[in-house]
């Protein structure tokens, strides 16, 4: 067992552990992956991210057995430098970026990644979400400097795809330690009410029910249309909508929803779409923190790897994937948190639970990067 | 007469006296219980039972044949969608003015605390 290092059964929380394990260095196992399903093994958006890390990484040995039910995965260096990937659209770009996002800042040369895809669909966070959210929590970590871009060049909706991504991020050779405790007032409301593919307008329907919702809590909410047409605007029709709220203390948290794609159930109204959304945002309000929910393993990763000293982060409640994101943590670089939670005061109206995260990180140093 | 009677209802209020505050002391026993704060760390880290190890071997029944056992609930989550988004909570009703309030002091516009300054 020891020779294949850490085991793990089933293909849920793919990404995590793969990601881990180029970071730490320790081989992976997986099995059972879809074992009893009709289609058993791995799907072709896995593969696709297999394909991905073996481009940002050199010399990494990747064995799958005839079924797909099995991988073996032995981490090489994490090389970076440009990349171009076609991500396959049965995710979208997303699901690809959350995991470059960990591994970028350890790079041996800057990344520079090229990602072809779907930029949006109601699974994953979106492009617009993790540029608005994971890059000022990056810098935060000391990851900073004019490389650190998300661009959207091309927006393609689920399920035709047809986008394009921009992605660098400049190598880093040691995390800052953070003490993120104090989350502050929302001072500020931004969004982008995107359209592709249908009528302009649909972005003024979306923008409008939004802030009929968020202008009972603040008047400065300004959300941005962008209506990309021509050969910038994918294989197919959509619309969507991305809020983030911006604290005092320069914190985001967001909130996201896209329309149906074409062909899979019942579509919505861009007016519902704007509610609900507006109303999503409420909600991570409510669950509150210094980091959002869709961001709590990006700011867990970065405490664990940072230098020998203490780093405390408020979230708000921690999501299952989140949970999982601990425990793998534990296993591969065994950290362990410290979890507090912080009850709100009875006369404040600061919504539910929040949790203290602390850790001392490993003292991680990005011994691949070149020095110049 | 009129003495046994007073012993019959003093007994009474004596066996009685156990109901008195009976709504205080559930209250009082609901927010002891709300004070315990769960404890996260044993929640995240607690120890979850592994899957029978090598069970290829063990399960073996006459050649080609297995047994197959009913999936455990961590088997089903374990081929579950990877994604990192945390859906909302349904029981929050956003249409209603009190939850509305519950959040009212995490805007600039809400009320700041004596220590702390708008400006």
């Amino acid at each position: 067992m020891t020779s294949h290092g850490l085991v793990y059964e089933g293909c849920n929380f793919f990404r995590q552990r793969l990601v881990l394990s180029t970071l730490s260095g320790k081989r992976v196992r997986i099995r059972g992956i879809r074992s009893s399903d009709d289609c058993p093994g791995l799907r072709d958006f896995e593969a696709s991210f297999i394909r991905l890390l073996d481009k940002v990484t050199n010399g990494s040995k990747i064995e799958i057995n005839q079924t797909g039910t099995v991988l073996f995965y032995q981490p090489g260096l994490l090389y970076g430098g440009s990349v171009e990937h076609d991500c396959n659209t049965q995710r979208s770009i997303g699901y690809y970026l959350e995991a470059l996002l960990l591994l970028a800042p350890f790079m041996k040369s800057p990344l520079k990644a090229t990602l072809r895809g779907v930029t949006n669909d109601p699974v994953d966070p979106t492009v617009d979400l993790l540029k608005s959210t994971s890059l000022p929590l990056m810098k935060r970590f000391g990851i900073e400097g004019e490389a650190l871009v998300v661009k959207v060049v091309k927006r393609g909706m689920a399920p035709g795809g047809g986008g394009e991504v921009f992605f660098s991020c400049p190598a880093c050779r040691s995390l800052k330690p953070v003490q993120l405790t104090d989350p502050g007032k929302i001072k500020r409301i931004r969004g982008v009410a995107y359209s592709v593919r249908v009528s302009p307008q649909m972005g003024n329907r979306i923008v409008e029910s939004a802030r009929s919702v968020l202008n009972q809590f603040l008047p400065d909410i300004y959300i941005h249309t962008d209506h990309m047409k021509g050969v910038n605007s994918g294989k197919s029709p959509g619309f969507g909508l991305t809020l983030v709220a911006e604290t005092v203390n320069g914190f985001f948290l967001s909130a996201e929803m896209s329309s149906t794609p074409q062909g899979q159930g019942d579509s919505i109204l861009p007016e519902d779409l704007g509610r609900n959304c507006a109303m999503l945002l409420l909600e991570e309000v409510y669950r509150g923190g210094c980091v959002d929910s869709s961001n709590q393993s990006l700011a867990l990763l970065l405490m664990t790897l940072g230098q020998q000293d203490v780093s405390k982060v408020l979230l708000g409640p921690l999501s299952p994937y989140t949970i999982e994101f601990l425990r793998h943590i534990r296993d591969f670089f065994q950290i362990m948190f410290k979890i507090d939670v912080q009850k709100p005061l009875e006369d404040e109206r600061k919504g539910g639970d929040k949790v203290l995260m602390t850790c001392v990180g490993v003292g991680y140093s990005n011994v691949n990067k070149t020095l110049k | 007469l009129k003495e046994q009677t007073a012993i019959y209802m003093e007994e009474e209020f004596g066996s009685l006296r156990w109901k008195e505050g009976l709504q205080q002391k559930a209250s009082d026993a609901f927010l002891r219980q709300q004070q315990v704060a769960p404890n996260l760390r044993k929640l995240v880290y607690a120890s979850v039972p592994e899957s029978s190890s090598p069970e290829d071997e063990n399960e073996e029944l006459g050649g080609i044949f297995r047994v197959s056992y009913p999936q455990n609930i961590k088997k089903h989550q374990a081929n579950t969608v990877d994604c990192s988004r945390f859906y909302a909570n349904n029981s929050h009703d956003w249409n209603s003015e009190e939850m509305f309030n519950s959040i009212r002091d995490c805007f600039i516009t809400g009320k700041w605390d004596a220590t702390q300054d708008a400006a």
